[in-house]
Order: structure tokens, then C-alpha cells, then sequence
């Protein structure tokens, strides 16, 4: 399929690399399907291209190249929302992608949302915006110095 | 701020029309249960910052994005993260 993408123009995917979130994000409730799409030249970024609104498209990094040792903890809601058994632990990069959206405000430090990372279930496709139980990273945390994106 | 103190099974109302009931009280958290009108939004706090985050994140990405991340002028097209294999 041909989707228009907010940058890059019309770009061909195959159906089965898009994703939904059957609730949307919060924010943009009606956006469901998008396609992560990277772009060669910047490996390691991550493009969420909105597949119901063009324009709309969140820059967004896996959470370990934002921290080596972030570990993923789900909401037995979020866990349920993707289908998963009630207890089951899945295995970042084996189970799910999980990935923090980038804010770059200008003239400010870009920051990563720690706290809400969006979780793709790689089998089924079905994501999820999956806001921490915890309260141990935030929605704005720094990128630490050297990091792979040179803003 | 006003600080009441509720068992569980009691009630606290707003306005008339939002009615907060605490369900169930454990040692670390609260079971709380909200009943408003269709119009008013109910929301976790994280959610609402999480809202505010996308936004901003959003639109911190808009318009024609900066060469360094891959624009235009880069070239090259840009390809899915997940693979083609069957969902």
C-alpha cells in the first residue's frame, strides 16, 4: 500500500508494518493507525507516521538508546490491551518494541517521554501508549549528551 | 486544598453532578470511582500530562523538518521498522 507520510512524500509499506492503537494516544484519540518508518540516514530514529492524519508525526527513539537499563512496566490494563495473559512479562525487543516519543522544543535540551513510552506487541501489531505504574522516569527526561540524535 | 477523609463505601460530590466514591483502600493505593456527566472528561493526572506531552511533541516535528533528521534534501526514502511478515 501507498501512504502519504508527513516529510518524505507517498511511501510504499507493506500492510502488515502498520500498527494500531485501538484507543489512539492521548491527545489524538481518532489517530489509530500509524507506520514506524526509519529513515536510512538516521538509523535508530524512528518516524510514527500517522496513517489517519498526514501531518501528524511523532519523532520517537527505542527507550534503550535513551537508557541502556530501562525496564518496561506495564499496566495490567495496557497488558490487557495488548492481549497479554494476566503475569506474563514480555521481553523488550523479543516481545515488544517500546518506544519514547521525542519532544524538540526549540532552543531547549530535546527530551524523551520516559514515562509513557509507546509499546508495539511485534506479533500482533497492536500498540499502545503505556503510561508507567511507577513513577520512575518522567515525560520529559533529558537526552544524555552524545546521543544518537544531533538536533 | 480541600482534605477530606473517607472510609471505603463513602461517598464525595461536585457540583451536584460528579460523584467520587472510594471502593477500596489498600496499603499503598486507593480504588476510586468516578460517575460524571458524558461532557466532563475524567482522566488519570498521568494522562493529562501525557496529552500535553504528544501535543507539544507533535508539534515540535511539524512543518519541514531539519536536515539532520533525514529531510528532503537527505534523500533517500524511508522504509517501515517492522518487517513484512505476516502479522
Amino acid at each position: 500500500m501507498t501512504c502519504p507520510t508527513a516529510h518524505w512524500g507517498p511511501t510504499t509499506v507493506d500492510p502488515s508494518s502498520t500498527i494500531e492503537f485501538p484507543e489512539g494516544l492521548p491527545g489524538f484519540e481518532a489517530c489509530r493507525r500509524f507506520v514506524p518508518l526509519q529513515h536510512p540516514g538516521r538509523a535508530g530514529l524512528v518516524f510514527l507516521q500517522s496513517l489517519d492524519q498526514v501531518d501528524l508525526c511523532f519523532l520517537a527513539l527505542p527507550v534503550a538508546a535513551v537508557r541502556p537499563d530501562y525496564s518496561l512496566a506495564l499496566s495490567a490494563d495496557d497488558a490487557a490491551m495488548l492481549g497479554f495473559a494476566e503475569g506474563f512479562h514480555p521481553e523488550l525487543g523479543a516481545d515488544v518494541l517500546a518506544l519514547a516519543i521525542l519532544c524538540l522544543a526549540e532552543g531547549q535540551a530535546a527530551t524523551a517521554n520516559l514515562l509513557a513510552p509507546v509499546v508495539i506487541d511485534i506479533r500482533s501489531r497492536r500498540a499502545v501508549q503505556a503510561i508507567r505504574p511507577d513513577r520512575r522516569y518522567g515525560c520529559r527526561e533529558p537526552l544524555a549528551v552524545g546521543e544518537a540524535v544531533c538536533l | 486544598m480541600l482534605v477530606i477523609r473517607r472510609h471505603p463505601g463513602e461517598t464525595i460530590l461536585i457540583g451536584g453532578e460528579i460523584e467520587i466514591e472510594v471502593i477500596e483502600c489498600g496499603r499503598n493505593r486507593v480504588k476510586l470511582g468516578v460517575r460524571a456527566p458524558q461532557h466532563i472528561p475524567v482522566m488519570r493526572g498521568e494522562v493529562k500530562a501525557t496529552r500535553e506531552q504528544n501535543l507539544e511533541a507533535a508539534r515540535s516535528i511539524a512543518g519541514d523538518l531539519p536536515e539532520s533528521l533525514g529531510g528532503p534534501s537527505r534523500g533517500g526514502a524511508v522504509v517501515p521498522l517492522l518487517g513484512g511478515e505476516p502479522a
